[in-house]
């Protein structure tokens, strides 16, 4: 990122003198921006700072990416103002939290300002490997169980927001993180045509339009929102549903054939199996077995084979499974 | 078009060629369709020509990259039901013999030429020899059946080479010609227009069904039925001992009782697997007995030592092994010695002396690469008819 | 981990289940191999009556006995020799080398570089388990360096072979390597080298837990396997990983693979172009005297 003047050319030199409204604080504006692997955090922050910076501002961007596999926690803090010393918005300092995944949104509320911060968040739900607490198909996922109007109570101004779902209508379910940022835009002092400069730079040169589109959406459905009587929430995304096990898992063992060697035993994901007093592999905790099929694939000797028997399907429903 | 084009055709009857020659021409009567071999004197020439001959007829010609590789190629061609020969000389013919022992274990049928030249080891490359004669028959470790077949001329090269096939199909064996460089390189005018008598045998395929097939159940003539892979029969070949299922076993009597049926397999087959010619036998009282180019120097002996009042006869096994042991004893019934002359340090006389019993053998032993001469055998046979009186 | 065709593989549909349980060692890394190949098989719909399996000597060449197919279990460091007769013989048949470090590097060395050079039509499966198994723990051309053998009490001091640049100098048109650890990559391998149109020499590092694993202290069964995962590199992390996890790494999935003309379609091509030439000079023959 290209500095604007050489007068900014120290860190803690006399900053360029804020344009217009941005002046009146000298506090600098603190925008969390949070997410998933893959949706596009980086982009939305990178945006944010290279406007922010382009209009006189000194800006810090810090983020943490290193984790982030698809489907890792990924976050940016963006800091701008006449003059900025920390990288990183403490607790209870962000004046502005930009989530583009609603669990992810939730772990960072404890940042937001309690008086005054600005709650914007996807309802789109990704759940994270680490979610699953037991890898056998149809088995309950702990996630969050807040509603938006459970959340929106606890924040000065909230806004749940179906972004993929309203990127997907315009063609392209990646621009989510633009919609998001139309709508944060609305709580910022830059102007629309300045965004629309900014985007366009750093979207690919093909989306420039869809998310063009996809920014406006954005802008107008919290205008609408702010406008709106009714309290209407916006629903929450679709979970891919724990998908409710369409078979039981059945072991069967050939005895004859085994030889002990322990390989399934030692390398079952779920440990599950054990030799029993004949030193013969045996399924000890059957409610655990996913069917993974490891034990079948590394038994040199063929003599475990793992049957996923359909069920009916009245009982693939899965009580107690989210819908 | 070259020779061995024209001799494809059975119009053109006369030929002027090579023992090797004859062995290729054989070959393809026979129906062989599968070569593999490595270069080496004096049987080269047997590869060359089928390197040209098979290619015409839809057969497979390979030359592999050593002696090893060309008789197990040999062997796989076989066991996917093609009629299939190599090629060699001593030095190859030794390296071959595992997998000739394979070959007559797990019993797939394959012909094996062997030109003999000088040996030990790289001996004399373009001098002949007999001294092959023992290892045609003992050259695999363990206990094994084998045929082996000797001719004496181009003509009988071409027959032998038919009749090695016909029995190595029909008694699922392998089969050796066993010929000496001379008659290999040797250039005779043959007919090749008379081969009605031959046989040309298939070998027996394994019918019925698939759970009731047995790969070496004895059967009515102790020569189990061979399944042709993609029949649907799926059995398994190996060279470990095996029961009649093919698998391997360690089972004593399993092992005794496939054994034993392996190695008397030739035993009911005598009449049509031996072959010898007799010349002057029936008043003979020393009786020669010798093969190849040796057998060629006494049949003109013969002559000499019947001008001379010794009455001489001769007996030549065409089928080497098993030896022809009956029709030897009836040969030499009247002789009171037997001479046999060989280009070797003693291998034929050692099976003479063995089915003679107390006979009066003597021999003469030749090893510098020079063929024994007419003249040398008679006056043998002269001081022989004179030993006693 | 569920493959796409894992449920409707059932390995004793490929067995001789008279046969079963088979002869190997207690966690012998052979048994998951010929699962993968077993697999392969059944994912490309290849005919059991047209399946050929020719293996050599040791604990690999067992195998071929366990198969439903035509199996044919030869001399020692021959398979590929044997192999080239029947496929040559017989193109119609899918033929299978099954062989082990020591029969294919060792005794059948040379079999090996001219299969490799003649590119055939064959998928030769080498398990390499570093030791002469069957005959109790000898020192192989793959044994790695120090190990402990029956004929190396000092520990091995010859360097070893790597297979597969072996055979891709040898010219091996496809060549590629997995260890029997990552079952489903090993099969897709098994099945890129049974589908190439040439010979396919793939290496399999398998374990010898009995002999190899307790003479060298590598742990029980289990640990051997997961061993495989952590000091093999797969060829993925080549670019990214600086230090290699041990001395002689060794990179996995297809290493090698080019189109050179098949021997046996370029053989039976010449050979039909020879019989077209004989017939037309004998036409020609009959018109001249005709003429």
């Amino acid at each position: 990122m290209s500095r604007p003047t050489a007068s900014t050319s120290s860190i803690e030199g006399e900053p360029l003198r804020p344009t217009a409204s941005a002046a009146k604080a000298r506090e600098p504006m603190n925008v969390l921006i949070v997410g998933v692997g893959g949706q596009g955090v980086i982009m939305v922050s990178k945006a944010l700072a290279s406007l922010a910076q382009s209009k006189g501002y000194q800006v810090k961007q810090s983020e943490v990416h290193g984790m982030a596999k698809r489907g890792g926690t990924v976050f940016s803090h963006v800091r701008f103002g006449p003059q900025v010393w920390s990288p990183t918005i403490p607790k209870g300092e962000a004046d502005i939290l930009v989530a583009l995944e609603w669990a992810e949104g939730l772990r960072w509320l404890p940042f937001l300002k309690a008086e005054t911060g600005i709650f914007i968040c996807d309802t789109k739900r990704i759940v994270p490997p680490f979610a699953c607490l037991n890898r056998r198909p149809g088995a309950p996922l702990r996630y969050s169980r807040e509603t938006p109007a459970e959340v929106r109570a606890h924040v000065a101004e909230g806004y749940a927001i179906d972004a993929t779902r309203m990127a997907e209508e315009l063609g392209n379910e990646r621009a989510a993180n633009v919609v998001l940022i139309g709508a944060l835009s609305t709580a910022l002092e830059f102007s629309a045509a300045d965004w629309e400069q900014a985007l366009a730079q750093f979207v690919p040169k093909k989306t420039i339009a869809v998310n063009l589109d996809a920014f406006r959406l954005g802008r107008n459905w919290i205008e609408e929102e702010r406008t709106a009587v009714d309290d209407a929430e916006a629903p929450l995304a679709h979970i891919p549903a724990p998908a409710a096990a369409p078979y039981n898992v059945r072991l069967e063992i050939t005895p004859a054939w085994c030889k002990s060697c322990d390989i399934c035993v030692k390398l079952c994901p779920e440990r599950c199996l054990r030799l029993n007093q004949e030193r013969i592999v045996e399924l000890a905790q059957p409610e655990k077995c996913t069917g993974c099929r490891l034990c079948e694939l590394l038994c040199p000797d063929f003599a475990i084979r793992v049957h996923l028997d359909a069920v009916a399907k009245e009982v693939a429903a899965m009580p107690g499974a989210k819908a | 078009m070259n020779a061995a084009d024209k001799a494809l055709s059975p119009k053109a009857a006369v030929h002027l060629i090579s023992g090797n020659h004859a062995c290729a021409l054989g070959a393809i009567a026979a129906g062989c369709r599968f070569f593999a071999g490595y270069p080496i004197t004096p049987s080269s020439e047997v590869a060359e020509r089928l390197s040209r001959m098979l290619p015409e007829v839809g057969g497979v010609f390979v030359q592999m990259e050593d002696e090893i590789a060309s008789i197990a190629a040999v062997i796989g061609a076989s066991m996917g039901g093609v009629k299939a020969l190599t090629a060699t000389s001593g030095p190859g013919f030794s390296l071959k013999q595992e997998n000739i022992g394979y070959a007559a274990g797990a019993e797939i049928p394959c012909v094996i030429v062997n030109v003999m030249r000088g040996g030990p080891s790289t001996g004399m490359p373009t001098r002949p020899a007999q001294g092959d004669i023992m290892q045609a028959r003992w050259g695999s470790h363990g206990d094994y059946p084998i045929i082996a077949l000797a001719p004496a001329s181009v003509r009988e090269i071409y027959d032998e080479t038919i009749r090695a096939f016909d029995l190595a199909e029909t008694y699922r064996t392998p089969v050796v010609l066993l010929y000496d460089q001379v008659i290999a390189q040797l250039t005779e005018t043959v007919d090749l227009g008379d081969t009605e008598g031959l046989m040309r045998a298939e070998r027996k395929w394994a019918s019925g069904p698939r759970e009731a097939y047995q790969p070496y159940a004895s059967g009515d003539d102790g020569i189990p039925a061979m399944s042709r892979p993609g029949a649907g029969y799926r059995v398994h070949t190996t060279g470990l001992n095996h029961a009649e299922n093919g698998f391997p076993t360690q089972n004593p009597e399993a092992v005794a009782r496939n054994l034993g049926r392996l190695l008397a397999k030739f035993d009911r087959h005598h009449d049509t697997i031996d072959s010898w010619q007799t010349l002057s036998c029936d008043d003979a009282e020393v009786l020669i007995v010798a093969i190849g180019i040796s057998a060629r120097a006494a049949a003109r002996a013969l002559d000499i030592a019947r001008a001379r009042g010794v009455r001489a006869g001769l007996f030549r096994p065409i089928t080497l092994w098993p030896f022809p042991e009956k029709a030897l004893r009836e040969a030499a019934a009247k002789a009171r010695a037997v001479l046999v002359p060989e280009m070797n340090a003693g291998q034929l006389s050692l099976e003479v002396e063995r089915i003679l019993g107390g006979k009066r053998v003597d021999a003469i032993h030749r090893y510098n690469g020079d063929p024994i001469t007419p003249a040398e055998i008679a006056q043998r046979a002269e001081a022989l008819a004179k030993e006693k009186k | 981990m569920i493959v796409d065709s894992a449920p409707a593989f059932d390995v004793r549909d490929y067995l001789r289940l008279e046969m079963m349980p088979h002869f190997l060692c207690p966690g012998c890394g052979h048994g998951i191999a010929l699962r993968a190949l077993l697999w392969a098989i059944h994912e490309l719909g290849i005919d059991k009556d047209k399946l050929a399996v020719v293996s050599g000597i040791g604990c690999a060449g067992r195998l071929s006995a366990y198969i439903d197919a035509n199996t044919f279990h030869v001399t020692h460091g021959r398979p590929l020799a044997y192999a080239t007769g029947l496929a040559l013989a017989r193109p119609d048949l899918h033929v299978v080398v099954i062989t082990g470090d020591g029969d294919c590097l060792a005794i059948g060395g040379n079999h090996l570089i001219h299969a490799c050079r003649r590119n055939l039509k064959l998928t030769c499966l080498m398990l390499n388990n570093e030791v002469y198994g069957m005959t109790g723990g000898q020192v192989s051309p793959t044994t790695s360096e120090s190990r402990l053998t029956t004929t190396t009490p000092l520990g091995n001091s010859e360097p070893n072979f790597d297979a597969c640049a072996l055979a891709a100098a040898a010219g091996a048109s496809f060549v590629g390597r997995e260890v029997t650890h990552h079952v489903p990559k090993l099969k897709e391998l098994i099945r890129a080298g049974l589908e190439h149109p040439g010979f396919a020499f793939v290496e399999v590092l398998s374990d010898c837990t009995e002999i190899f694993g307790r003479k060298n202290e590598l742990g029980s069964s289990a640990e051997m396997v997961l061993r495989q995962k952590s000091e093999l590199r797969p060829s993925a992390y080549r670019d990214t990983v600086d230090t290699p996890f041990r001395s002689n790494d060794l990179p996995t999935g297809i290493l090698t693979k080019t189109e050179r003309p098949e021997y046996g379609m370029a053989y039976r091509k010449a050979a039909a172009a020879q019989r077209a030439n004989t017939a037309a000079r004998a036409s020609a023959g009959v018109n001249e005297r005709k003429a």
